[in-house]
């Protein structure tokens, strides 16, 4: 409902500005930079924090129920990492903050390999936060503590036996927090990339118009909806039930793979809404066809009904899965042609997708 | 033998080449190498995918219908043969004549290998050699073909490195030099880059008479995030390079390097400014027709960038919107193509338009090679 007024909030502001000279809202920067991405990047950042008292609580008591709790958090800040995800420019993938926070996929299996290793050896090394960002990136976000909590051994947590394993994952939460305070940092007004982003000029580095800002945000929008349907569902659901690869989607040892897609693919759409790009009138077609897709695709995968491992080879839920896809595929095309071309970038056959 | 295993959209991709081959699609009289200037490029044509063989004038001269999205070519003038690969991660290859005479052998990639777009044919015209992705090891490798045996796959060399990009053959003929680009991929997960904190990329060079790598050279490590992708050889006998960055776009590295054989790697950067138009992407590489001038494309930034091969220094660029496709024109002059149907003869001193871009046209793609 907030979300709602926001948008009409903002509907209403766009259209008492002076004609823009082009589709592009001149303030599609700003727009995006505080109508969604600190949004986004608080509400990581608050889960973050959530994520380490959760842990500490259960290392500092361990039972089934702060265990729950722990399990309850982890899913809180998957959820809240699907929103920021979406934001792959600026801040999020400098410094390989995306790999660090989400190594995915992992095609050779390295984070259980590795994870195991560490919890085998009772590794002190791993205990402490700022000593863990040094290490491989696989052993420090999200996919090594969703193992921490779900993986093989994770019952431990629930009694004393577990302690390393519970303040492994506590450092993998401080970890990830750290990283969330400097991403939300850098979105902050006043911070160098926030204000490159929501102030495009002539002879700036990084973004010389609202066309450019516009292209990075378009962008972000195709590549996630591709990495959605192209990595996190396609692989894991095969050309057939016999195909089906329930393990090769992420997350599902936690059964979070349709939460951490389906925030992801909502948040594409508030990308959208938060650009302002709906108040051209020309661009306001292109923009409704896209969110309808991404809420198709989103609101499909919310009825599935078995675990994530089981689902990829349920014949209902595949069914939803591959409406699902094919919703994305739609979007993914709404993005690189009506609506690019509605805004009048030119992403070209080359430069959308080179080699 | 290889039949059994060629995808059955290649055979009837074929099957349609070869019904088409008298026809309009494949002009009779088309493409041996001769004093004509001919180019062979990959390219989207009203929906269809194809490889063409067009002249300096921009003309069709020979059509042959892809499967899927087409990259570059393994190229035989002498012989009139070439081979055209799938972009990465495509399985397929396919060998045709360049006279359109010969019907067209398809070349299904080896279980657990894909086709990274890129190959050579060695100066005798015996083997075919085509840079590869053993994707379960996560390493590069050379794939090797016995042509006259229908290209047979042989073997394999390992590249030395993580996903080989563009490989060609040193002046030697038998030395091949190869781009590891450092990025590794899964073909299950696309084109999805899993290794961007860790990438490591190189130059490695590969006695193709013994597998062995003879010599690789690396980047400063600050530099471990530029992959190192096209090449061309100058009338020197020296080794030019693109590269494509995936760090932080703020960092503007150098994008165009040389390597001369038994030194460091060499990085230009050009004047101020034209980093930023190159926008930390090079999408092709070209030597011109003399050897003393290299062309640099960037289709992210709308420029191709001249260098002079004998000193590094910038000689300028030129404008071309979603530019990419680069190939020797004559003595300081390329010939460039656009994914909105472009044809440009371009250099430092002009650029000329041979073919406006224009709704309709076919898109081309990445690569134009010179035949």
């Amino acid at each position: 409902m907030r979300r709602l007024v926001a948008s009409a909030a903002l509907f209403l502001a766009a259209l008492s500005l002076p004609a823009a000279a082009g589709p592009v809202p001149d303030d599609v920067g700003v727009n995006i930079a505080d109508g969604f991405a600190r949004p986004a990047a608080t509400a990581f950042m608050a889960a973050t924090g959530r994520m380490r008292a959760d842990l500490e609580a259960l290392c500092a008591a361990p039972d089934a129920a702060a265990l729950a709790g722990a399990r309850a958090g982890f899913a809180g800040l998957v959820s809240a990492w699907g929103g920021l995800s979406v934001l792959r420019f600026g801040p999020l993938p400098a410094e390989n903050r995306f790999e660090r926070v989400f190594f995915w996929p992992d095609t050779r299996g390295v984070i259980v390999r590795q994870v195991q290793a560490l919890l085998a050896e009772e590794d002190e090394t791993v205990l402490d936060a700022a000593a863990l960002a040094g290490k491989s990136v696989a052993v420090q976000g999200l996919p090594a503590l969703e193992y921490l909590l779900h993986g093989a051994g994770a019952e431990t947590l629930a009694a004393a036996e577990g302690g390393h394993r519970c303040r492994y994952g506590l450092a993998i939460a401080g970890n990830v927090e750290r990283i969330a305070g400097d991403v939300q940092a850098e979105w902050a007004a006043g911070a160098a990339f926030h204000d490159a982003f929501a102030d495009p000029r002539p002879g700036h580095e990084l973004y010389r118009s609202p066309k450019e800002v516009a292209a990075e945000a378009v962008k972000a929008m195709a590549t996630t909806v591709q990495f959605v349907r192209n990595a996190e569902l396609l692989p894991a659901l095969g050309d057939s039930v016999d195909a089906a690869r329930g393990k090769r989607a992420p997350l599902w040892r936690s059964d979070l793979t349709f939460a951490l897609v389906r925030a992801q693919i909502y948040a594409v759409a508030g990308l959208a809404d938060a650009s302002g790009f709906a108040a051209d009138e020309a661009v306001r077609r292109p923009v409704e066809t896209l969110r309808l897709d991404l809420v198709n695709a989103g609101d499909a995968l919310g009825k599935v009904a078995k675990p994530a491992e089981a689902a990829f080879a349920d014949p209902a839920d595949r069914d939803r899965i591959r409406y699902a896809a094919l919703a994305l595929d739609t979007a993914n095309k709404t993005l690189g042609g009506a609506l690019s071309a509605a805004l009048g970038l030119t992403m070209g056959f080359n430069a959308l997708d080179g080699d | 033998m290889r039949s059994t295993a060629i995808d059955r959209r290649t055979f009837l991709t074929l099957a349609g080449a070869a019904a088409l081959a008298p026809g309009a699609a494949v002009a009779p009289c088309a493409a041996v190498a001769g004093e004509e200037a001919l180019f062979i490029g990959a390219r989207l044509n009203g929906g269809a995918f194809e490889a063409a063989v067009i002249d300096a004038a921009g003309r069709d001269r020979l059509v042959l219908p892809l499967e899927a999205r087409g990259h570059s070519f393994a190229l035989d003038p002498a012989r009139g043969r070439a081979v055209a690969f799938a972009r990465s991660p495509g399985r397929f290859a396919v060998a045709f004549a360049l006279d359109g005479r010969a019907e067209p052998v398809a070349i299904a990639a080896e279980a657990g290998r894909h086709f990274f777009g890129h190959g050579v044919f060695t100066p005798d015209g015996r083997l075919m050699l085509a840079t590869e992705n053993d994707y379960e090891a996560g390493h590069g490798v050379t794939g090797v073909y016995d042509v006259a045996a229908g290209f047979r796959r042989i073997g394999e060399f390992t590249t030395g490195g993580v996903g080989p990009h563009e490989a060609i053959l040193m002046g030697d003929g038998r030395t091949l030099c190869i781009a590891n680009g450092g990025i590794q991929t899964h073909p299950d997960f696309e084109r999805v880059k899993l290794n961007l904190a860790t990438m490591e990329p190189s130059i490695a060079y590969l006695d193709v008479a013994t597998g062995d790598i003879v010599e690789k050279v690396g980047l400063a490590r600050a530099l471990h995030k530029l992959s190192i992708r096209h090449m061309a050889l100058d009338a020197a006998g020296h080794v030019w390079f693109g590269c494509q960055y995936e760090g932080d776009p703020a960092d503007r590295p150098p994008l165009v390097g040389r390597h001369r054989r038994g030194r460091e790697i060499e990085l230009f950067a050009g004047p101020e400014g034209l980093l930023r138009a190159l926008d930390n992407y090079v999408g092709s590489v070209a030597i011109d027709g003399a050897g003393a001038v290299l062309a640099t494309s960037s289709p992210h930034g709308g420029v191709i960038a001249f260098w002079d091969t004998a000193t590094g220094r910038s000689l300028g660029s030129r404008p071309l919107a979603d530019g990419c496709g680069v190939a020797p024109a004559g003595p300081a002059r390329h010939l460039a193509t656009s994914g909105r149907g472009a044809i440009v003869e371009t250099g430092p001193a002009s650029s000329r338009v041979v073919v406006a871009e224009g709704d309709g046209l076919p898109a081309w793609d990445n690569h134009l090679r010179r035949i």
